[in-house]
């Protein structure tokens, strides 16, 4: 093997994720410590840290490529993994590494800024002759040629970033007026986030289901594809629940897309692993949308169906193996749920709610796979994303997962921040959910409540508000403490009991 | 102290105003139907505090309690209570029906957070569900809403501006 030692230019869970495989390859991986997370969970899971925490510059490490080529240098890495988001899908960094003789474990710099640049993706996609929404035939230059434009294809549309990714920069106009302000918008949304103000104009399709392809190619030229994600549980265009399969694909559509997958990959001559994102309207019209050259949060629930590991496969093709499997070889068994479990307020519009974890206890039953970065006394920065877990559920087919999932969700206990959770307890209750028919509008259109809400619950908050009440204004002495199973009731209550009267 | 005797029942009133009453001494049982089904408050080491309700323990954390207003989180969901007795309930009867409508609304920030953009003025005609404000957070970019149909009295950040939770962002004059 070529790769001998790998730097994770990432942290939290997919650090771990990689880090993972990298020792089951008998890889030596190096991770970075931070001044924000110096005592992060990751960091334990490496061979080696190399200590960044007395680096207190604005940017942090894993966006400063300069640093990350002199840490790959200096602790004598031979490759670079980027994981997902920072500088994953950075076209600059991914040559910065290839120019420092380190091998980037991900495709190469020339797919990664076609496929980035959405404008000369959309041309590719055309020239494949892949089905997409009519649009921009490239970047719009202001507000008047948008309005030009949209009349011609006809509203609602949607701007996006040429650059962007991730749902930053989009905006959706339904009318001429919206145009000016949106576009505005749009602009300044893109120019701060991927320093490119640049934007282009699509037809915006009216609840579609979100469907993703993961791609695998090898420098030899093989390009095969591993099945589908949904991924229609959006919310902002931020991703909550993704299963795999899809209940909208039959094997028929599903090659028909897989192929055309496998197409737009091969344009641009793609290696590692990759995702090509559709929309599938209600009248099982496809369209292409973008291609992420990256592994992504959500590649855990391909894994699970596939029995493949893409973090290995990444590996191995960065090391110039040439793929073990043809597309007949690929095989989809059961079904795979995967919840994003963040750190967030579901009932205050799912604002984020950093702070620490004080107490973390998830599921080990054989059907749940649990991928995160956290433990009890981790904390959630605001500098990072709000991830706290992954929590993946697998069974036989989606009826079984769902109930997988429902249990799993029961049993999962974190206190310390509010937590996505309530939202998914509903959601697998949820009767369009369960029958499959949700759109990437349904958090928006079809919710009228984000979380669950049970009236026994309700109840017994209400008998708890009560009790804290009495004990502390109407009881003299004898606090119902329980040694029964466990010490103390909680030395917060304990304190509190000052009379009030 | 001394009406502490003639304590016989408490409410507790949810902020959305639905009402759940107990008797007092309080029982660490609740009724269902014609069952009554045994409710314990425990903690350990593990899990913290928590309440066992029929054979499942359910997470709970109390976020804040001020006199008779408690903040609780059951099962990652919170619920806002406050506690009264029959006199307390009474007095609270009162006092609604003499209270009059809040003629300002200040919009505060929902999280910690930059802002990014602000879409109004002083001066600004709003109305209720338009976007105000743009606050950055973890990754996302979310629009404040305005809350009223009225008129913006005072602007009090910029953008490139870093808030805190709960400082005020635009005060509206509601009309």
């Amino acid at each position: 093997m070529k790769i001998q030692k790998i730097l994770i230019a990432n942290r939290g869970e997919i650090a771990i994720r990689i880090m993972k495989t990298a020792q089951m390859m008998k890889i030596r991986s190096v991770a970075i410590k931070t001044a924000v997370e110096t005592n992060a969970m990751y960091l334990s899971f490496a061979d080696e840290v190399f200590d960044n925490s007395e680096d207190i510059s604005e940017i942090p490490v894993f966006l400063d490529i300069e640093k990350l080529i002199s840490i790959a240098q200096k602790t004598g890495a031979d490759a670079v993994h980027p994981g997902y988001g920072f500088l994953a899908e950075n076209a600059y960094f991914a040559q910065k590494c290839i120019d420092n003789n380190l091998i980037f474990i991900g495709p190469s710099p020339d797919a990664i800024y076609k496929m980035g640049n959405k404008t000369i993706a959309r041309k590719l996609a055309l020239k494949s002759n892949i089905p997409m929404a009519m649009g921009s035939e490239g970047n719009i230059a202001n507000e008047e040629e948008a309005v030009a434009i949209a009349s011609k294809i006809g509203y609602p549309v949607i701007i996006k970033a040429a650059s962007g990714g991730g749902g930053r920069g989009m905006r959706i106009v339904r009318k001429a007026e919206e145009m000016e302000k949106m576009f505005l918008l749009a602009s300044k949304e893109s120019e701060k986030a991927f320093n490119d103000p640049s934007v282009f104009l699509e037809k915006y399709i009216e609840n579609p289901k979100h469907i993703e392809f993961q791609i695998l190619g090898d420098t030899k030229g093989n390009v095969i594809h591993l099945g589908e994600r949904e991924c229609s549980i959006q919310r902002k265009h931020q991703k909550l629940l993704e299963e795999a399969p899809s209940v909208a694909l039959d094997n028929k559509l599903r090659n028909k897309m897989g192929r055309m997958a496998v197409q737009i990959a091969k344009a641009v001559n793609y290696y590692s692993a990759g995702t090509v994102e559709f929309l599938l309207d209600s009248d099982r019209n496809f369209y292409f949308m973008e291609m992420n050259t990256r592994i992504q949060v959500e590649h855990s629930v391909t894994e699970i169906i596939t029995g493949i590991d893409l973090i290995e496969q990444q590996i191995r093709i960065a090391n110039g193996e040439a793929l073990k499997f043809s597309q007949e070889d690929i095989k989809i068994k059961g079904w795979a749920i995967e919840c994003r479990i963040n750190a967030e307020d579901v009932q205050a519009g799912f604002a984020p709610d950093p702070g620490r974890i004080e107490y973390l206890s998830m599921p080990a039953d054989p059907y749940v796979r649990v991928d995160t970065g956290v433990q009890a006394g981790s904390a959630i920065v605001s500098s990072y994303d709000s991830m706290i877990a992954k929590l993946i559920v697998s069974g036989r087919d989606r009826k079984e997962a769902i109930k997988n999932c429902k249990m799993a969700l029961d049993k999962v206990w974190i206190k310390g921040t509010k937590t996505t959770l309530p939202f998914f307890r509903m959601l697998v209750r949820n009767q369009k959910f369960q029958d499959g028919t949700f759109t990437t509008a349904f958090i928006e259109k079809d919710l009228d409540k984000y979380y669950l809400n049970s009236e026994y619950e309700e109840m017994l908050a209400a008998w708890l508000a009560t009790k804290l009440f009495v004990e502390e204004n109407l009881q003299e002495k004898s606090i119902n403490v329980d040694f029964e199973n466990g010490k103390e009731m909680s030395p917060w209550l304990l304190n509190k009991r000052i009379n009030q009267f | 102290m001394n009406n502490k005797l003639q304590i016989n029942k408490l409410f507790a009133l949810s902020s959305e105003n639905r009402q759940f009453s107990f008797s007092v001494p309080l029982k660490n049982k609740i009724r269902i139907g014609k069952r009554d089904y045994i409710v314990q408050l425990k903690s350990d080491e593990k899990y913290g505090l928590y309440i066992l309700w029929k054979n499942r323990k359910y997470p709970v954390e109390i976020i804040r309690s001020r006199q008779n207003k408690y903040e609780i989180l059951f099962n990652d969901i919170s619920y806002t209570f406050t506690v009264e007795t029959p006199f307390s309930m009474q007095r609270m009867k009162v006092l609604k029906s003499k209270k009059g409508k809040a003629e300002q609304e200040s919009v505060k920030a929902p999280m910690p957070g930059k802002i990014i953009d602000v879409l109004v003025r002083e001066g600004s005609n709003v109305l209720r569900g338009e976007a105000i404000v743009i606050l950055e957070a973890m990754k996302m970019q979310n629009e404040i809403l305005s809350p009223v149909n009225g008129r913006v009295i005072k602007v009090r950040v910029k953008p490139d501006s870093n808030v805190m939770k709960d400082d005020v962002l635009v005060e509206i004059k509601v009309e």
